[in-house]
């Protein structure tokens, strides 16, 4: 019994150290002998696949002929992931956030500078359009380049505008065309809202517009408004301005008109977004506030909408202008509360950055430049459904890309009126009360400007006191003869 | 200590030492940071600079600190009686000799081993305002007669009434209640607790009890809950320490919504460390909440001398 337990232990030892040794060995493959460069990616599904195609090209082309390799990888909360990753002198080489991460993570320096490698492959300011190109940008230093970019606009179901064709002509509104003033869309949804009666009570069917239908974009509303978020001179935050209380107050105005019980009630009814339960998708919701990958999620969950009077085949032969009328739904730029305010858009964007301390900075940048090339930025772009973030854009881009409306999108993001995320470092933190704000007004639990001032108090002490912090930060680095 | 002694001490700590090693750099050590973190301006990536108890006064008079831990508290004195009274009747129910008594066990028990996103999905819809199975109930007779009852009672009293279909998890009233409700969906390991106390209390007590003249009801007021003393302190503490650290069902059901009804501390301790990268503000809200949960714990192991009976004291 003795020899056996002895025997048994001795295996299990043998075996142990054998996996020690052997076990967790690098996959080594096609690209032994070439620099590794890891690349963490946030996209999960089709456009994690998408990106993988992108990386495979990369690595069958350019990559074999610099010897080097992006090994890649996708993965949930990949901000928290490199952030902790970087803290322990292990990040990855490129790491792909989110637009209000560049300034979140260049103030503590997480993120290498970019501007001398862009320099050397030739990417300057004219080659971005000029809101994207700024984003990059913080305290006069670039600190990431654009994989996939966006741009918001208004996107309505032509369906139900026939439907309604009758009721909106006689509210004087053309049933052909999408409304171009907010005016018009307030008007435009009236008329598309319908009510029913369940069980004696008085329920929404379809709304017309809903601002929190998807409301991804809602605290950036100001910006239809003609306002601003931040005042980047005074450096103060502009949250409680007379344009932000207009604008929340218009977005209180939906949930007055429907009820907020109503709105409620209806709203628990809606699928998430990415299912075929997406009220767009239904019909319970007319008009929303979308980016331009809407176009790919149709035609994944509900394809007959992009083939409303012909087959794609049929379609195909069409020219680019004509082939906007076999889809069921359209894309115009939201439209502003104020005259003169012409293509107003947020235009939000993926990163592509090299986090601190990363060990291939160079090989890095080849892979960054690589996105940034023209064609390969259409492609990638052309796969995600989103419009390019480059100044320059060709023909091809636009006939064969999968959004019969892109080129609403590229003028949109091509605006003077196009603004990303206010560059302050707290933003994520401004943007989370904000969406709070929205909520208290829309649920009818604060007015705008009680809930507005209260916000702006709050967030302008926060922001004050992080500069306090940054100010001291630097002069005791300063004072110990360290940089800033 | 004799030479054998000392032999015995060192494999005996040669054989700890993975553990006490682990324990030490990967708890200790972190725990002691985070208290010197809590008076630091730190952001994981930038040195911490010391800031004395600037932190903690700003937590004073942060209005978001101060409404999560309020909502957290006000979770914890809803889920905690709750928890603990609904899991102490199933187990006298579930200790009760009938037919088919280990299969009502186990269906008691199966949903404690649902994982927890799954449960909370599962829970969206039930909660569901339009589509939800509980407001189709409440819409059905009796429970309609029941809301038409209360109403009427509310009205009289001048109090807002009951609008349906309820929000469950979409108005801000009724929000905590939900989340507090579906607490109970996982009382199973409770109940499992409470059972194995339950077979502890001496038969001979109940005996003598009863042929004293005492009926059920005294039996288990002077008998069975005195005897299950232990075991309610033992659950009540643990209660105390899961509800204030409540993070996960309200993360992925509401994340803090409608309106933060139901942000609580965890999550903008979670927020504060991770997205908005202040660590030295996080640590300080963790140190906090060790406080609070250390301050109630005590009250607790102090009352506890009160209405704890051990047997053979």
């Amino acid at each position: 019994m003795q020899i056996l337990k002895q025997g048994f232990s001795a295996i299990l030892a043998v075996l142990a150290v054998f996996f020690l040794i052997f076990g967790g060995r690098r996959e080594q493959g096609s690209h032994e002998g070439r620099v590794v460069v890891n690349y963490w990616e946030k996209w999960t599904g089709n456009e994690a696949e998408q990106m993988g195609q992108i990386v495979d090209d990369f690595n069958n082309t350019v990559g074999k002929e610099k010897g080097i390799y992006v090994q890649y990888l996708s993965m949930s909360s990949v901000d928290q992931k490199t952030l902790v990753a970087t803290a322990a002198g292990v990040p990855p080489d490129i790491a792909g956030l989110w637009d209000p991460q560049v300034t979140q993570f260049a103030s503590i320096n997480a993120l290498e500078p970019l501007d001398e490698l862009a320099k050397a492959h030739g990417i300057r300011e004219g080659y971005y359009k000029p809101v994207y190109w700024d984003a990059c940008r913080y305290k006069g230093r670039l600190w990431a380049l654009i994989s996939t970019p966006a741009a918001a606009a208004l996107h309505y179901n032509k369906a139900l505008f026939v439907e309604k064709a009758k009721e909106l002509r006689a509210a004087g509104l053309d049933a052909n065309r999408a409304p171009r003033t907010l005016d018009e869309l307030d008007r435009y949804a009236k008329v598309l809202d319908e009510y029913e009666t369940v069980r004696g009570r008085k329920q929404v069917k379809i709304s017309g517009y809903l601002p929190m239908e998807p409301g991804w974009f809602m605290q950036y509303t100001v910006y239809w408004f003609g306002g601003r978020l931040f005042d980047e001179k005074t450096q103060k935050l502009t949250i409680n301005s007379p344009k932000m209380i207009e604008a929340y107050k218009w977005i209180q105005s939906y949930s007055k008109k429907l009820g907020k019980d109503s709105m409620t009630e209806f709203r628990s009814g809606f699928g998430s977004f990415a299912s075929a339960q997406n009220p767009f998708l239904v019909g319970t919701v007319a008009m929303e506030q979308q980016g331009p990958w809407m176009a790919n999620y149709i035609e994944d969950l509900k394809p007959s909408m992009n083939r409303w009077k012909m087959s794609k085949e049929q379609e195909r032969k069409l020219p680019y202008e004509a082939r906007q009328a076999n889809y069921q739904w359209g894309a115009a730029p939201f439209p502003s509360a104020v005259a003169n305010l012409e293509n107003a858009t947020y235009a939000g964007f993926d990163t592509l950055t090299i986090p601190r301390g990363s060990k291939h900075k160079k090989e890095a940048f080849e892979f960054i430049a690589y996105v940034n090339r023209q064609d390969v930025m259409e492609k990638l772009n052309s796969l995600h459904c989103k419009n390019s973030p480059l100044a320059k854009v060709s023909t091809k881009f636009i006939n064969e890309h999968p959004n019969p409306y892109i080129d609403v999108f590229e003028k949109l993001a091509a605006s003077p009126h196009a603004h990303g995320v206010p560059k302050i470092p707290i933003w994520p933190e401004v943007s989370e009360e904000l969406g709070v704000v929205a909520q208290r007004v829309y649920l009818l639990e604060a007015e705008p400007k009680q809930a507005l001032d209260e916000a702006q108090a709050r967030l302008q002490l926060k922001w004050d006191d992080y500069r306090a912090r940054q100010r001291a930060r630097n002069s005791q680095n300063a004072a110990n003869g360290g940089g800033a | 200590m004799t030479r054998k002694e000392s032999q015995q001490l060192g494999k005996g700590l040669a054989f700890l030492s993975p553990w006490l090693i682990g324990f030490l750099v990967f708890t200790l050590l972190p725990v002691a940071l985070s208290l010197y973190y809590s008076f630091c301006d730190y952001s994981l990536l930038q040195s911490p600079a010391y800031i004395g108890t600037e932190n903690y006064r700003q937590l004073a008079a942060d209005p978001i600190f101060l409404k999560s831990l309020k909502n957290t508290l006000i979770y914890a004195l809803m889920a905690l009686p709750a928890g603990l009274m609904v899991s102490l009747g199933l187990a006298m129910l579930l200790n009760q000799k009938v037919p088919g008594q280990a299969a009502y066990r186990t269906i008691i028990f199966l949903p404690s081993l649902v994982p927890t996103v799954a449960s909370a999905m599962l829970w969206l819809w039930l909660f569901n305002a339009k589509l939800g199975l509980i407001n189709n109930l409440l819409d059905q007779a009796p429970f309609s007669w029941m809301i038409s009852a209360l109403n009427f009672v509310l009205g009289i009293l001048h109090l807002p009434q009951i609008a349906t279909p309820i929000g469950w998890l979409t108005d801000p009233l009724y929000a905590m209640p939900a989340l507090a409700l579906m607490s109970l969906w996982g009382v199973g390991h409770t109940v499992v607790i409470y059972l194995a106390g339950l077979q502890d209390v001496p038969g001979e007590l109940l005996e003598s009890a009863e042929i004293d003249g005492a009926g059920a009801w005294t039996r288990m007021r002077h008998v069975t809950l005195p005897m299950l003393s232990p075991v309610i302190f033992f659950n009540l503490i643990m209660g105390i320490i899961g509800t204030l650290q409540v993070f996960a069902v309200p993360y992925i059901m509401t994340q803090g919504n409608p309106a933060r009804a139901t942000y609580f501390f965890t999550m903008y301790l979670y927020d504060n460390a991770f997205r908005y990268l202040k660590m030295g503000y996080a640590s300080a809200m963790a140190w906090i909440q060790l406080l609070i949960i250390l301050a109630l714990t005590a009250f607790a192991f102090w009352s506890s001398k009160r209405w704890v009976h051990y047997q053979g004291k």
